[in-house]
């Protein structure tokens, strides 16, 4: 379970997140919304470790979440990823399973380029990706060690409508096999579809958690989102 | 030890791929092709002036291309983010930060033999035969790149790649003049001689590493004059490589 309790962080005298705290069970799919700059990102930042929050705590099944054994069995694919150019994809994938003190074979980081449509280009270097190509590459390395909880910043942008369509099949599959799968979302109609359970938060404050079906009631979330946050 | 020989080993591969490299590489070679002619041109010194001339030519070189490649290192990382996804894995900063060491210094010191080959090809032109003095000279100046990749590394962590290599000249120059600084905090006053001291006790003294001129006059180094710089470098390696660290550690990804 991701317990985050009482969390804030401030830039000079913004608090950009509030007293935040949140819980997301084990094989929930879990949308976290909000407006441009209302505290996703950071949020989902410091719950990786990658920046220092000032108060509260953020534990993954009872271990702090910056810690080395939480690390190996989470993913995260930061927001428009990039990578090293002069790499191929599969080199990319090698480098990124050595990370972890579970290798994963070449063969395995070939079956993983494979669900993610990249197969065919395994050998091209990235630098010669498209923006989706890289979307997907991002996808792939967070699965590398076959996490159990899956962060995922903004997954679905920069895709066309049909890799839109693949990720969220992906994403469905990935919650079958029981992965918790936390994502920062813009695109609301993609969270209605695939999500369980939302958070939402504005300017650094968490206004709702729960499940998708409550808060929009008989209203798409869309409308349901715009009028709690007007 | 894993995570740094991965790290190591891509950047390594991220290096040697630059298509810079092989630019500077080229007219590294060229200058040293060049020597034939600068030695044919002395008056009966052709060795002395070949080994001169190309030893500067390797040292030159090579730190050209510690700086092209050394100071966008970790900055290119935290601009492009790339550090996002190496630290939501299970990687320490300090891996990070070693095994960039590691991959640089193995790029750099790969350029450094190859340019030692051509020389010594030239030497062997020229009539002279392989010598050990100059091996240890490319030694030392191994180890005195190791220095300078880490403070490439250290500028590239705080600050953009055109200032870091400006930094990264001025400790050069100012490594190279510790003796000449040294002389001149003498014959200064008490408040100066102070900060002539300071700057004289951090910033790495170059000189150490530099035996070229035992080369072009064959006088063999003392075992003290080799071993003291090596773990001179060693010592100033580790302080660069934790400095780094705590610049990476302090900043807000």
């Amino acid at each position: 379970m991701l317990k985050i309790k009482n969390l804030t962080k401030e830039y000079g005298k913004t608090k950009v997140v509030d007293n935040l705290s949140l819980d997301v069970k084990e094989g929930v799919m879990f949308g976290f919304l909000g407006p441009n700059g209302a505290g996703k990102t950071t949020t989902m930042k410091m719950i990786l470790g990658l920046t220092d929050y000032d108060k509260g705590s953020i534990k993954i099944d009872d271990s702090d979440s910056k810690s080395i054994k939480v690390k190996e069995r989470i993913g995260y694919m930061p927001e428009d990823p990039y990578f090293y150019d002069h790499l191929s994809a599969l080199e990319f994938m090698n480098f990124m399973a050595s990370l972890f003190s579970k290798e994963q074979s070449a063969l395995d980081n070939n079956t993983l380029l494979n669900e993610v449509g990249l197969d065919k280009v395994a050998k091209k270097k990235i630098g010669h990706f498209s923006k989706g190509m890289k979307q997907r590459l991002g996808l792939a390395q967070a699965l590398v060690n076959d996490p159990e909880y899956l962060f995922l910043d903004e997954p679905l942008d920069g895709l066309d409508p049909i890799g839109r369509r693949e990720f969220k099949q992906i994403l469905l599959k990935l919650k079958k096999k029981g992965k918790t799968i936390f994502f920062n979302s813009h695109i609301l109609s993609d969270v209605e579809e695939i999500c369980d359970q939302i958070g939402i938060i504005n300017k650094g404050k968490l206004i709702y958690s729960g499940p998708v079906k409550k808060f929009r009631g008989n209203k798409s979330l869309e409308d349901a989102f715009v009028e709690k946050l007007t | 030890m894993k995570n740094i020989i991965s790290i190591a080993k891509n950047t390594f591969r991220e290096t040697i791929r630059d298509k810079i490299l092989y630019g500077i590489l080229a007219f590294a070679f060229l200058f040293l092709g060049m020597t034939i002619f600068f030695g044919s041109i002395s008056l009966g010194e052709d060795i002395k002036v070949v080994k001169d001339f190309g030893l500067a030519g390797i040292y030159i070189f090579s730190v050209i291309i510690a700086i092209f490649l050394g100071t966008s290192l970790v900055y290119k990382e935290i601009e492009k983010k790339t550090l996002y996804i190496i630290f939501s894995k299970p990687v320490k900063i300090y891996e990070f930060i070693v095994g960039k060491f590691f991959g640089l210094w193995i790029s750099v010191t790969l350029n450094v033999l190859l340019m030692t080959i051509v020389y010594f090809i030239i030497v062997k032109i020229k009539g002279g035969g392989f010598d050990l003095i100059s091996l240890y000279a490319i030694l030392l100046l191994i180890f005195e790149l190791a220095i300078f990749v880490a403070v490439t590394i250290l500028f590239s962590s705080v600050t953009t790649p055109l200032a870091g290599a400006i930094f990264a000249i001025i400790i050069l120059y100012i490594g190279h003049s510790l003796a000449t600084i040294k002389q001149y905090a003498i014959k200064s006053g008490q408040f100066m001689r102070i900060v002539i001291d300071g700057a004289y006790y951090i910033f790495p003294n170059l000189e150490k590493f530099n035996l070229r001129n035992s080369v072009v006059h064959e006088v063999s180094p003392s075992s003290g004059q080799i071993i003291y710089p090596i773990l001179y470098s060693i010592l100033y390696v580790v302080i660069l490589l934790w400095a780094s660290s705590l610049a990476i550690k302090k900043q807000d990804l």
